[in-house]
């Protein structure tokens, strides 16, 4: 039975995507939006810009706020509640770190951008081959 | 006939990769002044036409220079086709780049497009190249160091300083009731802002200064070594496309920047800013095509790292400038260097003087840095130009028989 569901979401389509194929494939269980900040990015802007922030929380919530916004519209869709989680770090080690508190993870397949393949490599395939729990992969 | 249309084709190129040049270097350079309004665009577009001409024609001809004379070994090998090719993977370098917003230096994709010709012709000058490519380790090394020591030492100092509290009015009036008009402080502008917006526009101009000293090389640089185009006549075209590109694609980057430095608060961006710009006026003056991009990125990297992993003085915490539980990330990586980025480590043996949450719930700004993302993203910003490079060589070997 699977209870408690850990969402790795991120600002692309597909990962709205994620987050209503978890929803709809796991509705009575209890669901963890996770988006991950200041992980790698094309000239290391993003995690510069929030080690320099005057109050680091802030900064962190400041860039989780559209996508939890617009995961939790999708939940509203879905008569669903969810906990959002916003973590810095690499978005690999952050969800692995954090998948063995859940039952199972979804993710989505990729972000759809050159620049993320290159800089950041594929997350799913290797939260997927390293995970502690099941995964689905959401195509 | 036939050579002077190619003539023409070849300066046409060349004004297509200068053009983007302009577009491309705008953004980065002014953005900080315009986002702040302390210039429109049309004059930060301005002054980038100007000090890019400046940089280039003072400095710019020295990188003119090695990558048109030194770095091939016979500067014949720049025929007209043999240019137009080399700069068509400059500028398709520059194009693939923007589309997918993969940070390139175009001066590392004209080297690498050179040194393919060279290659394949047998001409390369592996001394100069070999020269330029120390300078490439070398310079983003110095870049993370410097920046480093600031952001661990010096950066709080210097975010007070620049500080710009915008406030109505024009910043600067002009009081006429003498015979001479003297600029005095508009309504309610502080010192402190007029000191911050000046740097900010100041540090744009040397910003474009740098890229003229660096980039219009790598525009003009196969049509002037082969003695095609006159040096002085190359850098007036060369930067009146620079200007054309400034003034239209220019305008547009300066606002919707897909660009990361506009991740970083005004104060970083200024640090940066500087540091690479200098490094890039300093190999240029010594003719050394410097790569911006990944000298920026290793002081914008180097000065987070630097933050993130400083000592926290008591002072700060009582002024409430620090957020207590960013502190603990920053010390606890400060204790365990070697640790940094081992999240495991660095969440079990926090104290969480506070005790407010689980300390697991809690981000670190440790966890912001780690040597192997950072080494991704420099080789990362490498594929261009070795694609440039290896295309180019399999082009002239191919298709030209240079050989």
């Amino acid at each position: 039975m699977i209870s408690r569901v850990l969402v790795a979401m991120d600002d692309s389509e597909m990962g709205e995507r994620t987050l209503e194929y978890a929803l709809e494939a796991h509705p009575d269980a209890e669901t963890t939006v996770l988006y991950v900040v200041g992980g790698p990015s094309t000239m290391g802007g993003q995690a510069t810009g929030l080690a320099l922030s005057a109050d680091f929380e802030e900064a962190t919530d400041d860039l989780a706020r559209e996508v939890f916004e617009s995961a939790r519209e999708i939940a509203a869709e879905h008569d669903a509640e969810i906990t959002t989680e916003v973590q810095v770090g690499h978005p690999v080690r952050v969800i692995l770190n954090r998948a063995d508190a859940y039952d199972t993870v979804v993710i989505g397949a990729h972000t759809g951008s050159v620049a993320d393949r290159l800089f950041v490599g594929n997350v799913a395939e290797k939260v997927f081959r390293r995970s502690p729990v099941p995964v689905t992969v959401v195509r | 006939m036939l050579e002077s249309i190619l003539f023409f084709v070849g300066v046409g190129v060349a004004c297509f990769v200068a053009y983007n040049i302009g577009g491309a270097t705008t953004g980065p350079a002014f953005a900080p002044a315009v986002g702040a309004a302390v210039v429109t665009k049309v004059i930060a577009a301005g002054l980038m036409s100007v000090f890019f001409f400046a940089g280039a024609w003072t400095i710019g001809r020295r990188v003119v220079d090695t990558l048109g004379q030194e770095l091939v070994r016979d500067p014949a090998v720049f025929t007209l086709p043999a240019s137009i090719v080399v700069l068509f993977f400059i500028g398709g370098a520059l194009f693939v780049g923007n589309v997918f917003g993969v940070p390139a230096s175009t001066s590392m994709t004209a080297v690498g497009s050179i040194a393919g010709l060279g290659l394949a012709s047998g001409q390369l000058n592996w001394a100069v190249m070999g020269e330029i490519v120390s300078w490439w380790i070398v310079a983003p090394i110095i870049g993370f160091w410097v920046a480093g020591m600031i952001g661990r030492y010096f950066y709080v100092y210097l975010d007070n300083f620049i500080a710009i509290d915008q406030t109505d009015g024009p910043l600067v009036e002009f009081d006429r009731r003498g015979g001479v008009p003297r600029p005095v402080l508009g309504p309610g502008t502080t010192r402190r802002e007029l000191i911050g917006s000046s740097v900010v526009v100041g540090i744009g101009c040397v910003m474009a200064f740098g890229s003229g000293t660096s980039n219009i090389a790598n525009a003009i640089a196969p049509l002037v070594g082969s003695g095609q185009l006159d040096m002085n006549v190359g850098i007036v075209i060369g930067s009146v496309a620079v200007a054309a590109g400034a003034l239209t694609i220019g305008r547009r980057t300066m606002e919707t920047l897909g660009n990361d430095i506009t991740h970083l608060p005004l104060t970083a961006a200024i640090v940066v800013a500087t540091i690479s710009s200098l490094l890039v006026i300093g190999l240029s003056s010594i003719g050394v095509p410097a790569s911006f991009v990944v000298i920026a990125t290793m002081s914008i990297v180097g000065l987070g790292w630097g933050r993130a992993t400083r000592t926290t003085k008591v002072a700060d915490s009582v002024q409430g400038r620090e957020a207590p539980r960013a502190s603990v990330g920053a010390l606890a990586a400060d204790e365990e260097t070697a640790t940094v980025g081992d999240p495991t480590i660095s969440v079990e043996s926090d104290p969480d003087p506070i005790g407010e949450e689980e300390p697991e719930e809690v981000p670190a700004a440790s966890e912001l840095f780690d040597p192997s993302t950072t080494a991704r993203v420099v080789i990362m910003q490498n594929v261009v130009p070795i694609f440039a490079t290896i295309g180019s060589y399999a082009t002239f070997l191919l298709f030209f028989g240079v050989r």
